[in-house]
């Protein structure tokens, strides 16, 4: 067995502390806590603190400072783990059409009704484990999981931006035009990236996410 | 200002990149060959960050509407002012109306054409670097094309500020990489592999990632690893087993097992190889 937490280097210019082998919002909710005391402590160097599902990593100039160090720094920070509450951070309300070019093929794969789907997709509070990937993508848990599918086979080249989609035990808004896999039930028009916003993304992890069904 | 008046086929404005928003998914970007980047911006007398014109694939030409000294670097091109064979990493001074050509590039992948004062896009989020994903940055988030005209900045170094002057070395030898975080999942036989394969990288290549091609090796661990921060240079292994390696408009997360990392200081020699040529790891423990 392993010791969690775990600090390796990820490369010269970043720590990357893992807390567990498993997802669970238990796991997320320290990996924010320790996330957000990092950021407070403002270390001389470090530039991006990036919390993810059971990780997180804090990049930093090695030109200036070395790992050893920065190492050295984060350790008291990181034992501290995630025992204080995290305030409740921000509702945030998506406005959908659910009219995805994937929402018959999801309805006949998880051998429920469109609205049956539509439903069960509306019906949860969804919370944000991670960003990334791309500006503004945000990995929301834990979708109903009757309606867990793989990924699709073949990804498509073009996902136009504000689709709404599931894959797995999540879903996301795809917030630019970009290629992917999962699966298209539906559309929004919320702006989910602004680089002349602060913070630039809507969704950060730790927020929690409804989804609203709107008429076409 | 300049005009671009034949853009060649892969243009962007890059400077040393944009920290403070991997947690939005926003990757750095910036020049792909740092090192490179530095030279000429201490040869030109400007800030260590201006920025410049990062140049792939192929040649195209400029007007300088003002005069001003421009230099080139990075790969090996056939550059040319008013009809004169540049020299890298040489300023020269270009009088108004003076053109710089370039007919081709010869080796390497990415040509940084810089001009003293640097080029004077507005900056986003921090950085004048284009992100064409997010159309961010640069010149309207997008590439260079025919007629764009690009103000001249005022990124001058300051006399009294930092003297650190930047060697250029001549590429060689094999690409430095330290462990990475997946790298206890990789078995003898995977490691043998990956440290004593020629490799080379995949035409199928860009700012975003480099495909490798050369080896195709396998982990022991599920494929179920929990997306996790990346970085740049950071060597990933998908399931059929080639490696991918992120670069600087890479994704800011990811779930391949990253076998290695490649080390900071041979990031640019990396970044500047053509796919015919050949290059080597080493393990740095």
């Amino acid at each position: 067995m392993e010791a969690f937490p775990k600090i390796d280097p990820l490369g010269d210019d970043a720590v990357l502390v893992t807390f567990a082998d498993r997802i669970s919002w238990d796991v997320g909710v320290v990996v924010r806590t320790v996330a957000n005391r990092i950021r407070a402590t403002r270390l001389k160097s470090v530039t991006d603190v990036v919390p993810a599902y059971t990780t997180l990593a804090v990049y930093f100039d090695s030109a200036r400072v070395p790992f050893a160090s920065i190492a050295a720094s984060l350790a008291p920070i990181i034992e501290l783990g995630g025992l204080e509450e995290l305030k409740d951070q921000g509702l945030i309300e998506i406005p959908v059409i659910y009219d995805g070019p994937d929402l018959a093929e999801v309805a006949e794969r998880t051998g429920l009704t469109i609205e049956a789907v539509i439903d069960r997709h509306v019906s949860r509070t969804y919370r944000a484990y991670a960003s990334g990937f791309q500006p503004g993508f945000a990995y929301l848990g834990d979708l109903d999981a009757s309606l867990a599918l793989p990924r699709r086979s073949a990804p498509r080249v073009r996902v136009p931006p504000g689709s709404v989609a599931i894959a797995g035990a999540q879903t996301a808004i795809y917030p630019l035009q970009t290629p992917g896999g999962w699966h298209l039930i539906g559309s929004t028009s919320t702006v989910m990236f602004d680089a002349n916003r602060n913070p630039p993304a809507l969704i950060r992890p730790g927020d929690s996410v409804r989804f609203i069904r709107k008429a076409p | 200002m300049i005009t671009v008046t034949v853009a060649p086929p892969f243009a962007t404005i890059q400077d040393l990149g944009r920290t403070g928003y991997r947690d939005s998914g926003v990757p750095v970007s910036g020049v792909a060959d740092r090192d490179s980047a530095l030279t000429l911006n201490s040869m030109l007398g400007n800030q260590h960050g201006a920025a410049m014109m990062e140049w792939a694939i192929a040649g195209g030409a400029l007007r300088f509407d003002t005069g001003c000294t421009v230099a080139v670097g990075g790969a090996v091109a056939e550059c040319f002012v008013n009809g004169k064979a540049m020299n890298p990493f040489v300023p020269v001074e270009v009088g108004a109306g003076g053109e710089l050509r370039v007919d081709r590039i010869v080796g390497g992948r990415f040509l940084l054409v810089a001009v003293r004062g640097g080029i004077n896009v507005p900056v986003v989020m921090g950085s004048r670097s284009t992100l064409l994903s997010a159309a961010l940055g640069g010149l309207e988030g997008r590439r260079l094309r025919n007629g764009d005209r690009l103000l001249i900045g005022d990124a001058f170094a300051s006399p009294n500020g930092m003297t650190r002057t930047f060697v250029h070395a001549a590429p060689s030898g094999t690409i430095g990489v330290i462990r990475g975080p997946q790298a206890h999942l990789f078995d003898e036989h995977a490691w043998t592999t990956f440290l004593n394969a020629d490799l080379s990288v995949s035409r199928a290549s860009d700012r975003t990632g480099y495909r490798l091609e050369g080896i195709e090796i396998r982990h022991n661990g599920d494929a179920t690893l929990p997306s996790e921060p990346t970085c740049v240079g950071a060597i990933q292994i998908p399931g059929g087993g080639a490696p991918i390696v992120i670069m600087n408009d890479g994704p800011t997360v990811g779930g391949y097992p990253k076998i290695a990392v490649i080390r900071t200081s041979c990031l640019s020699r990396f970044a500047q190889l053509a796919p015919v040529e050949k290059v080597r790891f080493a393990l740095d423990e």
